[in-house]
């Protein structure tokens, strides 16, 4: 019957919230107290505006009062008291910060050593309810009678307990030494029998176990050699359960093993079952469905084998499908997102599968999505795709489409979802058709500069690299327009950043800049050569190799320019005076590393190549300083791509004939090294045949 | 680098990966963003005519047995333009690739007839009749030896007038940084030789330029 809106009838009034909280306090009689509690109860289960409307009421410190209050004798007040209490923690995070402020963690503790098994069940719940939020308490292992009491708990005869028990692990079990302690304490044996226990037991057992072993592979080993096998085969058997929560829990088990210890999950026919099973779970609503895509991708993450085969069973096309479907939740939609991420991130027959399955339109969709974690989701999977150079060189990413809500996402927060960001463009930018300039007028590399100046050196080192591959093979307009946004002062800053991941990327964008001629070469002698004279410092005093290859090359690339580029490189790379120092050339002749070695000789065929007017003058000056001989005594160099550099050195140094005697010389060596290679392995090949 | 249509062929998809050795050589004038001259001879009965191309390395993953680039042939008589394709490498390292191609029309002994123009093929020869080189060790051997598939046209329409069906068989020298290659497709003229050597792009020297994706 409809009644007016403005009017309650007494019963509606009776039960609204101001009014029952009232009926709350302390002085109330018992029975109107328990009966309160009921409503309340009943009210805010599963109802998250109600439980925020009740907790901004103050209920949850008067109900923890009555609980506080209650004689042990009062059995329902307990009950009801402990119930409403878990009722508010579950699910709402500030349910669980109202709970734990108002002091129930230690008579919900209380509660458990009750004689009354209701009272002890509705105590446990409630804490299970607390444990399942990330602001639970920390419960620390390594304190003796912490541990004493977990285990009473896994080893309790009551379920709610034992569930707890497990629940405190799956919280709190974060380090390899509390995994350590957890396994020394037995508790994975009590956890594994808990297996054949309720659903609830299981599933519970199943958590805290993948929270013991993940990453340990002390603990995996203890784990898998536990009844001579029998726990790696229970939790195996339970990828069968009639229950999917159960078959997922068991897969994430399996999964965490295989990551850290591969030896256990080598069956190529458990992995395809462990595959298709996600896959299947995929359908589940819920929960399940909202987890399955995390627990993909992380069985297939860096593992190329998988994906493959993750592939052939057609995961691509049916996470794909999903991204279709109208209604996804955020928590689903994240971990599809990631699950695509994996099988496109090395595998050019993924990307090519998942451009033709029309997906990168859906995927650039949820870059403005309302949940920072799907955004964030969203640019790791086009990070992924945006690998596949075919594409790139087809200038299929670099669209307005695409750049715009990306370089949107620069502007941040948080970080994570920026790094994301940044590390897409890095790839979308490598861009071989005359387009990067599609990024610089949609204010792209405006804000990669303004990030390039952050506080925080994953945000520099993400910008610097998006910029040195914007730098690459761009055409001269495009080079001028970056230095003149970036300017020289601030690549400087660059080059001579605190962090060698950052001076390398910095070192690599200067090299882009100087490769392409005179002109080109001419942006590093801009301002009286702050640019040019910062890549000297970083080279004569870095001490790591990979900063000093760029440094080189950077080096290198000049030195393919004018007279007066080759002299400044000369000025940076020897030494000013002849004080018996060693010039930094000499140092990475002799180094160990092939790459450095590699780009040092290359800089030295560039100093002395021929038909430059002051190339013998430099041959000289190098001769003085060892380098050439120590070039010379370089042409058996275990690495044949410095062998073969070293070629155009001696090329540029010696007559042609000369040369020609040197290079057929080092092919005839090679070659020979080769055949005798050979022949020594067809006899071992004989050998062990007679044998 | 495209030629003349004569005749459509589709490629089959056959994998010609097995497991086994180390991998070629990294060479820096083997590089992404390298660039590279020369001449591709399209010879027919009738007449003597060489196409001049460009090309330049785009990616490079030799973990995977993968280079790719772009080709760029000049003086072609149909086309108003440079023609451009972008073609895909296959690196014969044993690993992911052995010397017998397994698809695009290409027997074994099509395989042995081209490798074996190349002088420096001539000493694994015996070992690839046996097994296409599966147990051949190249990582200190210093010649490259690729299969060069053209995927599309990268600046005209399939309408062209030109066909990208066949493939190259390509051996690039480490040394001289000079690439060999022999075209072969079964409805163009046989042996169509591609000849390119390492261009510094009329600068004094060689330079190098460098992406990393991430």
């Amino acid at each position: 019957m409809p009644t007016s809106s403005s009017a309650s009838t007494p019963a509606a009034t009776a039960n609204r919230p101001e009014f029952l909280i009232s009926y709350l306090k302390s002085e109330q009689q018992g029975e109107v107290k328990l009966k309160t509690l009921r409503e309340v109860k009943n009210q805010i289960i599963g109802n998250r505006t109600k439980k925020i409307s009740y907790i901004k009421l103050g209920a949850v410190p008067k109900i923890v009062e009555i609980l506080a209050s209650a004689h042990d004798s009062d059995l329902s007040i307990l009950v009801q008291s402990a119930a409403t209490i878990g009722s508010f923690a579950c699910g709402v995070d500030a349910g669980v910060k109202a709970v734990l402020d108002s002091g129930a963690f230690p008579h919900l503790i209380r509660l458990l050593s009750h004689s009354d098994d209701k009272v002890v069940d509705a105590g446990a719940r409630s804490l299970k309810m607390i444990f399942q939020s990330k602001l639970a308490p920390k419960y620390d292992f390594h304190k003796d009678e912490n541990m004493t009491f977990l285990l009473s708990l896994l080893n309790s005869e009551n379920e709610n307990v034992t569930e707890l028990g497990a629940s405190i692990i799956t919280h709190s079990c974060e380090t390899s030494g509390e995994q350590k302690a957890l396994c020394e304490a037995g508790t994975l044996r009590r956890l594994v029998m808990l297996l054949e226990g309720s659903l609830n037991q299981r599933e519970a057992s199943l958590d805290s176990l993948a929270a013991i072993i993940k990453n340990n592979p002390e603990v995996i080993s203890k784990f898998v050699g536990l009844d001579s096998g029998r726990a790696l085969k229970s939790v195996t058997e339970l990828m069968k359960d009639r229950y999917p929560r159960t078959r997922l829990l068991a897969s994430v088990c399996l999964i965490v093993i295989g990551r850290t210890s591969p030896c256990y999950l080598q069956d190529i026919g458990l992995r395809t079952k462990l595959i298709m099973l996600l896959i299947e779970l995929l359908e589940e609503p819920g929960r399940v469905g909202d987890e399955v895509p995390f627990a993909l991708a992380g069985l297939i993450a860096d593992n190329e084998d998988l994906q493959k085969l993750a592939f052939e069973v057609n995961a691509l096309d049916k996470l794909c499908n999903f991204l279709h479907r109208d209604m996804i939740l955020a928590k689903q939609l994240e971990g599809l997102l990631l699950a695509i991420a994996e099988l496109c991130s090395r595998l050019e027959i993924c990307r090519e599968r998942f451009l033709s399955l029309q997906a990168l339109k859906l995927v650039t969709s949820t870059l403005t999505h309302d949940c920072a974690e799907v955004r964030t989701a969203a640019c790791i999977c086009m990070q992924s795709v945006t690998r596949s150079v075919k594409n790139l060189s087809a200038g299929h990413f670099l669209t307005d489409t695409m750049v715009t809500p990306l370089v949107q996402l620069l502007h941040g927060p948080p970080i994570s979802l920026q790094v994301a960001a940044l590390k897409t463009i890095s790839n979308v930018v490598v861009n071989f058709t005359n387009r990067k300039s599609i990024f610089i007028q949609c204010g792209g590399l405006k804000e990669l500069v303004q990030l390039s100046k952050s506080m925080d050196s994953t945000l520099r080192l993400n910008s610097v690299w998006a910029l040195r591959n914007l730098m690459f093979l761009t055409e001269n307009s495009n080079k001028e327009r970056i230095l003149l946004e970036l300017t020289a002062s601030t690549l400087t800053s660059l080059i001579c950043d605190p962090e060698p991941f950052v001076q390398e990327q910095a070192l690599a964008l200067v090299r882009n800049l100087v490769d392409g001629g005179i002109n080109s070469i001419e942006h590093v002698f801009i301002e009286g050569g702050v640019v040019v004279n910062a890549v000297g410092r970083q080279v004569r005093s870095a001490s790591k190799s990979e900063v000093c290859i760029q440094g080189m090359y950077v080096f290198s690339n000049i030195s393919t320019g004018s007279e007066l580029h080759k002299e400044a490189v000369m000025h940076q790379l020897l030494p000013e005076a002849d004080g018996g120092a060693q010039s930094v050339i000499m140092k990475f002749l002799q180094c160990s590393d092939n790459q450095l070695r590699v780009a040092t000789i290359w800089c030295v065929v560039n100093l002395t190549y021929p038909g430059s007017p002051g190339s013998s003058a430099r041959v000289t000056r190098l001769r003085d300083y060892g380098i050439i001989s120590q070039v010379k005594s370089m042409v058996n160099d275990p690495c044949l791509d410095a062998k073969v550099v070293i070629v155009h050195v001696l090329k540029s140094i010696h007559h042609s004939s000369c040369i020609i005697s040197v290079l057929r010389t080092i092919i005839q060596h090679v070659v020979l090294q080769f055949r005798v290679k050979t022949v020594l392995e067809q006899c071992t090949v004989f050998s062990d045949a007679a044998a | 680098m495209p030629v003349r249509v004569v005749e459509s062929s589709a490629p089959s998809q056959v994998s010609g990966a097995s497991t086994g050795h180390a991998l070629p050589p990294a060479c820096t004038l083997l590089s992404v963003g390298q660039a590279f001259a020369g001449t591709q001879n399209v010879s027919s009965v009738q007449k003597d005519e060489a196409w001049k191309v460009n090309v330049r390395i785009q990616g490079c993953d030799l973990d995977h047995g993968y280079l790719c680039g772009t080709m760029e042939a000049l003086n072609v008589p149909l086309a108003d333009t440079p023609v451009v394709t972008f073609w895909e490498g296959e690196v014969v390292d044993t690993k992911n690739y052995t010397f017998f191609t397994g698809k695009w029309e290409a027997t074994p002994e099509d395989d042995i007839r081209h490798w074996s123009k190349f002088p420096s093929f001539v000493p694994l020869l015996s070992q690839v009749e046996v097994d296409g080189g599966k147990s051949v060790d190249l990582s200190s051997y210093p010649y490259i030896f690729m299969r060069w598939k053209e995927q599309y046209f990268v600046n005209v329409g399939i309408d062209c007038g030109l066909t990208i069906a066949g493939f190259y068989y390509v051996c690039f020298s480490c040394v001289d940084g000079i690439i060999h290659g022999y075209y072969y497709d079964p409805n163009s003229s046989p042996f169509q030789k591609l000849e390119l050597k390492s261009s510094n792009e009329g600068r004094s020297g060689f330079s190098f330029s460098s992406y990393q994706l991430q």
